[in-house]
């Protein structure tokens, strides 16, 4: 419950504020969030299981974001940023869906 | 791929999809195993040693070949793993979703408990650690969801355009601000152009005006004001004849007078004058005495003109009639004549 308090203040915090993204974090941020959505998914399919560890949430969802931003980063060292970030977006949104398809399964059981 | 160490166990495990109608046969030997996983080695795997969670995984490989919900399942090997962690029971309730109801013995524990396990998440909020850090987390990801989105909606044309297409949009730019110079260059020439013609017209006008008002004066069809004098012919005895009024006006011409009025008729060029006495006309209009003129001219020429020995007075005085000369700085003639067309002749400049 508190954690979807955390969620909801936080939108409603980005919306009041709107503060200015610095340009350094710009490109990473669209992957960043992404890759949090993905670790939050997976986490709410954990706790379905009843195997959440939050320990292993923060390191997840860290290490996500972490690494998704180093992807983009590597790519737009290497010339092919574009293409990077859409390939990591679909490799996310595919392990988003599939989350899903398993939380969905644990509520709705369909 | 790593091979499941239930794979060898379960030779039947690949055959569950492709034959529902006996479902139960391999699930029900595969539960044992499952539930066996599931109770202890999982558990502590899952929490100790997110590695080992690589090797259940292996498993959908086989599973997976008929069922179209577990597409997405290689994808678990990703990054966030640890929280897939449970693939064994995943899979277990993807293999059986089609026979739900009789749900092996063990299932209950693990299915029911989802939707409880969520509504206990919710409802009462706890205080926990766990539950702080996830808010904490879940804050950032709001906060940067929300940024991105506003950031995102703010200049939506051109933020997420290609580069190609800001290229072309560039050029685009750029011909249209060339179409819109040379327009601009065209246009101020045209107005340079209008502006000179339009100060010769202006100037023609004036000068044609200015013609005009001194045409009309002399034609009588303007009025007029000026220096000149005033001449008053009294006639007691009826004794002014129309060609005394006639020397007059010849006089006050060759005199210089420019606008003569008599007794508001305005003499022009084509005056003239009938009758004598109490049936004196002027253009056709009657006038009676005493006959006042108005003269506009030179007085300094125009009295001695009048006055001359043997001039307009001396034979006005000759016949008992009574004649007066006088001087103004201002004589206003303002009578006037409509203006005719001439229906013949035409102008032979230009």
């Amino acid at each position: 419950m508190i954690a979807v308090l955390g969620l909801i203040v936080g939108v409603v915090v980005g919306l009041l504020v709107r503060p200015e993204v610095p340009a350094v974090v710009e490109p990473y941020l669209p992957i960043a969030v992404v890759a949090a959505l993905d670790a939050v998914f997976g986490g709410l399919r954990a706790m379905l299981d009843g195997i959440f560890v939050d320990k292993v949430f923060v390191v997840s969802f860290l290490s996500n974001v972490v690494v998704a931003a180093l992807i983009v980063f590597l790519g737009d060292k290497l010339g092919v940023g574009a293409q990077l970030s859409t390939g990591v977006v679909v490799v996310l949104g595919i392990r988003i869906f599939s989350n899903a398809a398993a939380i969905r399964r644990h509520v709705f059981r369909a | 791929m790593s091979e499941n160490p239930q794979n060898p166990e379960n030779p039947q495990n690949p055959q569950s999809p492709e034959n529902p109608r006996n479902p139960r046969g391999p699930q029900n030997s595969e539960d044992p195993q499952n539930s066996q996983n599931e109770r202890e080695p999982q558990r502590s795997e899952s929490e100790r040693e997110p590695e080992g969670l690589g090797k259940p995984q292996g498993a959908p490989g086989p599973q997976s070949a008929g069922k179209p919900e577990s597409v997405g399942e290689p994808a678990r090997g990703g990054t966030a793993g640890e929280h897939e962690a449970p693939s064994d029971s995943v899979h277990d309730t993807t293999a059986d979703h089609d026979v739900r109801v009789p749900v092996p013995p063990v299932a209950p524990a693990a299915e029911p408990s989802g939707r409880r396990r969520l509504a206990s998440a919710l409802w009462p909020p706890r205080v926990t650690r766990a539950q702080l850090v996830v808010a904490l987390l879940l804050f950032v990801l709001g906060l940067g969801l929300a940024i991105q989105v506003s950031s995102t909606s703010d200049n939506s044309a051109l933020r997420g355009a290609r580069q190609e297409d800001l290229v072309r949009i560039l050029d685009e730019l750029d011909d249209r601000t060339q179409r819109l110079e040379d327009e601009k260059s065209r246009l101020e020439k045209q107005r340079t152009e209008l502006e000179s013609s339009s100060d010769q017209a202006e100037e023609a006008r004036k000068q044609t005006q200015e013609k005009e008002q001194q045409l009309g004066i002399l034609a009588g069809t303007v009025a007029a004001e000026g220096p000149g004098i005033t001449l008053t012919v009294g006639d007691p005895s009826g004794a002014v004849e129309s060609d005394m009024l006639l020397d007059a006006i010849q006089e006050l011409r060759a005199a210089g007078a420019e606008a003569i009025q008599v007794n508001g008729v305005r003499v022009v060029a084509d005056s003239y004058f009938t009758g004598s006495g109490d049936d004196m006309r002027i253009d056709g209009t009657k006038v009676a005495a005493p006959y006042v003129f108005k003269v506009i001219g030179k007085p300094e020429d125009l009295e001695p003109a009048l006055n001359i020995p043997g001039g307009v007075v001396q034979t006005l005085e000759k016949e008992q009639a009574t004649a007066t000369v006088e001087r103004s700085a201002k004589i206003i003639v303002d009578a006037l004549r409509p203006a005719k067309r001439p229906d013949y002749a035409q102008s032979s400049s230009q």
